[in-house]
């Protein structure tokens, strides 16, 4: 229990976690943005949701990525945008699933909309297995390490130049 | 040697781990914490994402169809829907040419005979198919049935590139099939 309190409570591996994961999310989000039409097409190749309703996740979905990756990252709202990615890595896992279980051959629509590349399968499945690990991994966690929440509770003299950065950058 | 009974509950010693989730944290971060920092971050990816789309055009935004298509500065008509027996009166007239949204994988499979394969993600690089059609040429686009929106989509970008008798059957392969209508695999 101690080993796991350690590791629960370890600033580097918790920064790990965040920045891999939301380095993740980034790269993700960013494709699907700029074309949400190709994202609800990937949507609907699953067949599993109308396309009134993949068209409603296209739009919304990638900028959730993006909000979690940027939390993340920076450590702001860390336990909340970890929620939030196990909740949509655990929807993508049971999709892919499902659709290998129907015997789908689609392109993922992961990382990219481009059909010809990313097929579906196992390991897509194990790679969302680890990143729901490192999600729940998040959610318990405390490790505060170079994040914005802990430099803001902690009044640090970092946060107060940042602060002062991001002022002058805006009002220059 | 202090009594026990007399120092705080977290003085010398960690919090056992619960393991009934983080509906109450140890580390003094409530599960309603979390929540709420998770609604806040979702009701703010809503707002990003609608309001990006809006002002863009695409997404939920990017199909209206009522909306007619500004081409080259005429106004044409926006695609319009056709039943399973327009589909056939003008597959039977041989003055239609069907265009199939789904993906190579299913065209391969089966479709609609004589049909052309424009899969909406491949739009851009398979619109070269079209190069030997005239822009008044009737184009019919279809995907699998009610349950998928792809010939929507693909009859918009259609008439987007100029075509302007655009129309989308979306009944689909399906209805086709169920009808036993010529077919190709």
């Amino acid at each position: 229990m101690n080993a796991l309190n350690s590791a629960l409570s370890n600033g580097y591996l918790v920064l790990f976690a965040r920045v891999m994961l939301g380095l993740v999310f980034l790269v993700a989000a960013l494709d699907k943005i700029t074309d949400p039409v190709s994202f609800a097409a990937s949507i609907d190749n699953y067949r599993i949701l109308p396309h009134s309703i993949s068209l409603v996740l296209a739009t919304i979905l990638p900028w959730l990525e993006l909000l979690c990756a940027f939390a993340l990252f920076f450590g702001i709202a860390v336990h909340g945008s970890a929620l939030l990615t196990c909740a949509m890595l655990t929807f993508f896992t049971f999709a892919v699933i499902s659709a290998l279980h129907r015997g789908l051959d689609i392109s993922c629509g992961c990382f990219t909309q481009d059909p010809s590349v990313q097929k579906i399968g196992w390991t897509k499945v194990g790679e969302n297995l680890g990143m729901i690990a490192s999600s729940v991994y998040l959610l318990f966690s405390d490790g505060k390490r170079l994040s914005l929440e802990h430099f803001y509770r902690s009044r640090t003299l970092i946060f107060a130049v940042l602060l002062a950065g991001a002022s002058t950058a805006l009002s220059g | 040697m202090p009594d026990s009974s007399s120092l705080p509950n977290n003085v010398g010693r960690r919090e056992p781990i619960s393991w009934q989730g983080p509906i109450v944290d140890r580390r003094g971060n409530p599960f309603h914490e979390t929540v709420l920092e998770a609604a806040v971050l979702f009701i703010v990816a809503c707002i990003l994402g609608l309001g990006y789309n809006a002002i863009t055009g695409r997404g939920v935004f990017g199909f209206a169809p009522a909306a007619p298509v500004q081409l080259s500065g005429s106004v044409e008509p926006a695609p319009t829907f056709i039943t399973f027996e327009e589909a056939v009166k003008f597959y039977t007239s041989g003055k239609a040419v069907f265009v199939d949204a789904r993906n190579e994988y299913d065209y391969k499979v089966g479709h609609i005979k004589g049909a052309i394969n424009i899969p909406l993600k491949e739009f851009d690089n398979r619109r070269s198919l079209l190069g030997t059609y005239r822009k008044d040429s009737l184009l019919i686009a279809y995907c699998d049935g009610v349950e998928c929106g792809s010939s929507i989509d693909l009859g918009r970008r259609l008439a987007g590139a100029g075509f302007n008798h655009v129309k989308i059957f979306f009944g689909g392969w399906n209805e086709w099939r169920m009808h036993d209508q010529p077919i190709e695999q």
